[in-house]
């Protein structure tokens, strides 16, 4: 895909998404971490407005204004709304801590970075730099789901690595598949679904969305 | 013809033995034809039949009795060109002693006396040890000979030479224990004890009278002259007739006769001077003799 | 005609008759008398027609073959059907024992009217027969597992038919476990051979079969022998024969007993003779010493049993251990290249197949029979049913003697020709070969001894002597329907002993048939008198002979006795007991009359006794008032190999259940380092 034109631009959008995914695991308060995910989104969409651009296609535009409204202007209110009602102020404790956790990240970036995931990021052709940020953010954002023990760290924790396995196939020449546009779509709605009702549900069940009080899952 | 050989001479048989025991014990003893006078009487007397007891009570000795009719012709007394080519098989002679065997167990059970239970019980183990010391001892002859019908067994074994006879002498020491089980001799059993509580076979058949205990007394002499028979013939069977020539089988006669006294004679001398043992050593007996047909093949 | 019968849509309407039968049952579940009627009909027209198929497929100079073509959906699974005449022998003794069984099912299942619900009964029933004949007919080893299932799964739920006995359940849940355990390793050899000849069709499996190698060859027998063994019932995997047995109803404990454990030898001697035509020598022995220790051992917990079920269910391990004695010298002979010895071994196996399957049903029906009349299972509660039920107590004697190997009923016959194959291999083999067959004989005869001792305890202490309980004072005959399926049973018995010639030289043809032996010559010849001689006459016998002989003479000493004294008075008195009044309580028990025996074994057995006392004046303790005995049994299978097995699964369970905590971080760490190390490895 051509998107060598504003190169440095992109660079500048992968490196915001993949700072915001960093700076999750540092942060105690949950609207921090809601604000942090709006602007990974952002980035996120920008990118696909963009690559929509640049490709020309419909579909592609369609599919970046529907993250942007969904993903970077729908999801603050939402978080908003989950926090002011079940006064979810600061996101609960971590398992590691923060010096641990930030050596953590820097371990599994220079894991992603190294040859042993040469040869899966030689699929975007002169953009390995990229396809290792958008692998190391996949990689980070599934471990902020192993470390936090708060039910909206897990939550954003999830949408985070659906914006950089978004971001990993947009990067590796992908995004005119309809395959991704429709996996988009699909996560998009997902989205709406998992925050809507099974957050309430949730807290209905458990009383609280501290993960360690989910033991008994059964009852 | 040898169908009724086998019962003439059984009470004879009974009789020697018993006068022999007699002689050890410094008695004149009742005469060798006593047997016949027993059998008799027991068949003029009336009968009394146990209320409880059903059809199997009345028809067993009559079964018995004809088992070992049937077996009586199967096996080589004076003669091997007699020979029997459907009942003589070593199995089925053995199993159809032990039919015999069977129903006199029920109907000793039948009545629903105390002792007749015991007795059963007593004697379905000791034929169930003694049987594979008596299908051991009798294959190992089987096997020297080639062949497991036992007129053709009395044949080869006459014709065979005396060193290659040694497991044969293992065999038969392993049978004449197994003789001594099945025919309720010591050390097994006592024959003339009058005290319930020893008896096994005797137990069996205490609610019999009148013409059913002489059958069943007459069956009982059957099967020792049958044991006698095969014990003499397939183990030691010099002298039996090859062919129908009369002086054959006369000296046949005469020689089943001597053979059939000298066995009389070591069953009356381990009965004078042996003690009956304690039931539950009677299993290590039989176990001896399952080794001594084991070891006899061995040496085949 | 034969052409008909033997074309797909005879195979098809065998099948479909229990099918129909299994699906009618189940809708007429509401009318009891209705849905009995219906699925016993159905059941006897099936197996009626099985018997027509088999008779049929005997005569068939080509095995006939049914394919149905699924290759397109499932490529590994191609759903076909070959009958040979291995399993058209087998087919034949499972229709005819079906047959029989569904007759007196007939009259017996009205004992559960009212009380369970008969459609469901139906259902299953014909599901099992239906399954038992997939099962031989088989020709994919996936087919053959599926219609496995269907016969493991179908009897379970008739084991625990009767589900308000909680002891019931639980015998079906063990049965279940072990079934599964032996189908586990059923499935581990069939996967061994498809691995090393490609293919699941056992034809393929055959002619490739030199491309195993010994090493998996070795593993297939083993695995085969425990999986095949388990639902034979050999020790020490036999635990769940005992138990599920007598908890079926009776007419399926008979086809359980009678039948379903065949199925286990079919394969065995499909597999090692049919698949594997040249076997190393130890795998013969290994199955001839199998048998040899389940023939005995099985014998003498039977002797130890006083519900009357389970001591026929323990006859049922040891006759299991009397046809392995069969083929295991088959096996042997056929390792040592001696072909005509080998056919007469698996000879020996099948007939005993037949027989067993005869006279063993025969047994459980009678024994249902008194069960059903008598409500209770304990033998101690029985007593002079002879009286009351006069021909249910004929036909448990007849089948008794045919299990005791007593001429000339057919169990004698069967037995002979394996002491014959034994007899062989002593004259014939080296060394220490011939001293392992040795050891069998005499551990056959031993057996048919302690069998015969078995069978008198049990008909003694159920029949003969007086009624020790209030239900046998007052048992009734079996209806008209269970009479008749013992009849033709006893019949049998009879007819396949006196027939043995003629039997042993048809099973000859089917011997024949297997891949192991090919054309060779039996040493078996048959006269038109019947008369069985062996190996150019070792031995011969000639079971019509001995009857005749047997009834010439009865008839003559009867007539000899009444001319002796033709006025001789019979009267009917009291039996002595030394000048008391004899009451139920003088007679031998069951339990008694098995006590010497047990006491002689007791280093195999284990028996244990516990006795207790109680006084009338606890101080001073002179005069007892009750004396309590316990005489007790030793599982020593479960205690010994079972509960330790489970104790260190369990064990190990509860360390792996730490894995499950219930935290979510924990289980997306399980995942995250799962996904480190895949995508490690595959780029790796």
């Amino acid at each position: 895909m051509t998107l060598h034109m504003e190169n440095l631009f992109i660079q500048l959008l992968i490196v915001i998404m993949f700072l915001a995914a960093v700076f999750l695991h540092v942060v105690k308060k949950n609207s921090t971490a809601a604000f942090l995910y709006c602007a990974q989104s952002s980035a996120m969409a920008l990118i696909l407005l963009i690559a929509s651009i640049e490709a020309g296609s419909r579909p592609l535009l369609f599919v970046a204004l529907a993250t942007f409204v969904v993903k970077t202007l729908t999801a603050p209110l939402f978080f908003a709304h989950l926090i002011r009602r079940h006064q979810l102020k600061f996101s609960a404790s971590t398992y590691l801590n923060v010096p641990l956790t930030l050596i953590a990240v820097a371990a599994l970036t220079a894991l992603t970075h190294s040859h042993v995931f040469a040869s899966l990021t030689a699929l975007g052709d002169g953009r390995e730099g990229m396809l290792s940020l958008a692998l190391a953010m996949m990689l980070i954002s599934l471990f902020l789901i192993v470390n936090r023990k708060g039910a909206i760290s897990q939550m954003i924790g999830i949408l985070s690595l659906e914006n950089s396995i978004v971001a990993f196939a947009v990067f590796a020449g992908l995004e005119q598949a309809s395959g991704l546009q429709m996996g988009i779509m699909f996560d998009i709605l997902v989205w709406v679904v998992v925050a809507t009702v099974f957050t309430s549900m949730m807290y209905k069940q458990f009383g609280s969305l501290d993960v360690t009080a989910m033991r008994r899952l059964k009852e | 013809m040898q169908i009724v050989f086998i019962p003439a001479l059984s009470p004879l048989a009974l009789g020697v033995i018993r006068k022999i025991k007699a002689a050890f014990q410094n008695r004149k003893g009742a005469s060798v034809l006593q047997p016949y006078r027993d059998i008799w009487k027991l068949l003029h007397k009336d009968e009394v039949i146990s209320s409880d007891a059903s059809w199997v009570f009345r028809f067993a000795p009559l079964a018995v009795f004809s088992i070992t009719l049937v077996v009586g012709a199967s096996v080589p007394v004076f003669a091997s060109f007699l020979a029997n080519d459907v009942t003589s098989d070593i199995l089925v002679i053995v199993y159809l002693m032990a039919s015999a065997t069977f129903f006199v167990a029920l109907a000793g059970m039948d009545t629903g006396s105390a002792f007749g239970g015991f007795g059963s019980s007593r004697e379905v183990t000791v034929a169930a040890l003694a049987e594979g010391g008596l299908i051991l001892s009798l294959l190992t002859v089987a096997l020297m000979s080639g062949t497991s019908n036992v007129f053709a067994i009395a044949q080869t074994i006459s014709s065979a030479d005396l060193a290659s006879l040694l497991p044969a002498f293992f065999a038969f020491a392993g049978f004449f224990v197994v003789l001594l089980a099945e025919n309720k001799r010591f050390p097994f059993d006592n024959p003339s004890t009058h005290l319930e509580l020893t008896m096994i076979h005797e137990a069996m058949i205490l609610e019999y009278s009148g013409k059913r205990l002489a059958l069943i007394e007459w069956a009982s002499a059957n099967k020792l002259m049958i044991f006698i028979a095969l014990g003499a013939n397939l183990f030691f069977p010099w002298g039996i007739a090859h062919d129908a020539g009369v002086m054959a089988i006369a000296f046949a006669i005469i020689a089943f006769a001597a053979k059939a006294l000298a066995l009389c004679m070591s069953v009356a001398v381990v009965e004078s001077t042996i003690a009956k043992l304690r039931f539950f050593r009677l299993p290590d007996l039989l176990f001896v003799s399952f080794i001594l047909s084991v070891i006899a093949i061995g040496l085949i | 005609m034969t052409d008909i019968i033997l074309s797909s849509y005879g195979f098809f309407a065998l099948i479909a008759s229990f099918a129909l039968g299994a699906v009618g049952a189940l809708a007429l579940r509401k009318s009891d008398a209705l849905a009995n009627a219906w699925s016993s009909v159905f059941a006897v027209l099936g197996s009626a027609w099985g018997i027509a198929y088999a008779l049929s497929a005997f005569g068939a100079v080509r095995a006939p073959e049914y394919v149905i073509e699924t290759s397109s959906l499932f490529p590994l699974l191609s759903v076909s059907f070959s009958v040979d005449k291995l399993s058209a022998f087998f087919i034949f003794i499972i229709s005819l024992i079906a047959l029989l069984c569904s007759i007196y099912g007939a009259g017996y299942v009205k004992h559960f009217y009212k009380k369970y619900n008969i459609g469901s009964l139906g259902f299953f029933y014909n599901f099992f027969i239906a399954g038992m004949l997939l099962v031989v007919s088989a020709a994919n080893a996936l087919v053959f597992l599926i219609a496995w299932e269907i016969m493991s799964v179908a009897s379970y739920f008739l084991v625990v038919y009767e589900r308000n006995d909680h002891r019931n359940v639980r015998a079906g849940f063990l049965y279940f476990v072990m079934t599964h355990i032996g189908t586990a390793f059923i499935l581990l050899s069939f996967l061994l051979m498809y691995k090393f000849t490609g293919s699941f069709q056992f034809e393929t499996i055959a002619a490739n079969i030199a491309s195993i190698p010994p090493f998996a060859a070795n593993a297939v027998f083993l695995l085969a022998l425990a999986g095949f063994g388990t639902k034979a019932g050999i020790i020490p995997l036999h635990i769940w024969l005992p138990d599920a047995h007598p908890a079926a109803p009776s007419h399926v404990s008979a086809l359980m007993s009678g039948v379903m454990i065949k199925t286990g030898i079919y394969m065995m001697i499909k597999i090692f003779l049919d698949v594997f035509t040249d076997v190393p020598l130890w795998w013969g022995l290994m199955v001839l010493v199998v048998g040899a220790v389940s023939s005995l051992l099985g014998v003498l917990y039977a002797l130890t049993e006083h519900d009357l079920k389970r001591l026929l269910a323990y006859h049922s391990i040891e006759n299991i251990g009397i046809i392995l004695l069969g083929l295991g010298s088959a096996m042997v002979f056929s390792s040592e290249g001696m072909l005509p010895l080998a056919t007469l071994g698996v000879v020996a196996a099948l007939f005993h197949t037949l027989n067993h399957a005869t006279f063993k049903s025969l047994l459980f029906l009678s024994a249902g029979a008194v069960v059903s009349s008598t409500h209770t299972r304990n033998i101690e509660e029985y007593g002079g049913l002879i009286k009351r039920m006069p021909q249910t107590a004929f036909f448990f004697l007849i089948g008794s003697m045919a299990i005791s190997a007593l001429p000339p009923f057919n169990g004698f016959f069967s037995e002979w020709l394996t002491f014959q194959a034994l007899f062989g291999g002593i004259l014939s083999l080296p060394g220490a070969a011939s001293w392992i067959f040795v050891l069998a004989v005499g551990a056959l005869a031993l057996t048919g001894g302690l069998a015969l001792a078995c069978f008198v305890k049990a008909v003694g202490a159920v029949f003969l002597a007086r009624p020790r309980s209030e239900e046998a004072l007052h048992a009734k005959e079996a209806s008209f329907s269970m009479r008749t399926g013992m009849a033709v049973l006893a019949l049998l018995a009879l007819a396949f002993g006196v027939f043995s010639g003629s039997v042993s030289s048809t099973i000859g043809k089917v011997v024949r048939d297997i891949g192991a032996f090919g054309a060779t010559e039996l040493p078996l010849a048959a006269s038109s008198l019947q008369q069985i001689s062996v190996q150019n006459s070792f031995a011969s016998a000639s079971a019509p002979a001995i009857t005749m002989m047997f009834l010439v003479a009865a008839c003559v000493a009867a007539l000899v006795l009444r001319a002796v004294y033709p006025k001789q008075k019979i009267v009917v008195g009291e039996t002595w007991d030394c000048g008391t009044s004899p009451t139920p309580r003088a007679e031998i028990t069951a339990t008694a009359f098995s006590r010497s025996i047990i006491m002689i074994f007791k280093g195999i057995l284990k028996p244990t006794k516990q006795t207790g006392i109680e006084y009338r004046d606890a101080t001073a303790r002179y005069f007892p008032k009750t004396r309590t005995i316990t005489l007790g049994i030793h599982d020593v299978y479960r205690t010994y190999l079972y509960e330790p097995l489970q104790v260190a699964l369990t064990k190990f369970s509860e360390r792996v259940k730490t894995i499950q905590s219930g935290n979510i971080n924990a289980y997306v760490l399980y995942i995250f380092v799962a996904l480190l190390v895949l995508l490690a490895y595959v780029i790796f």
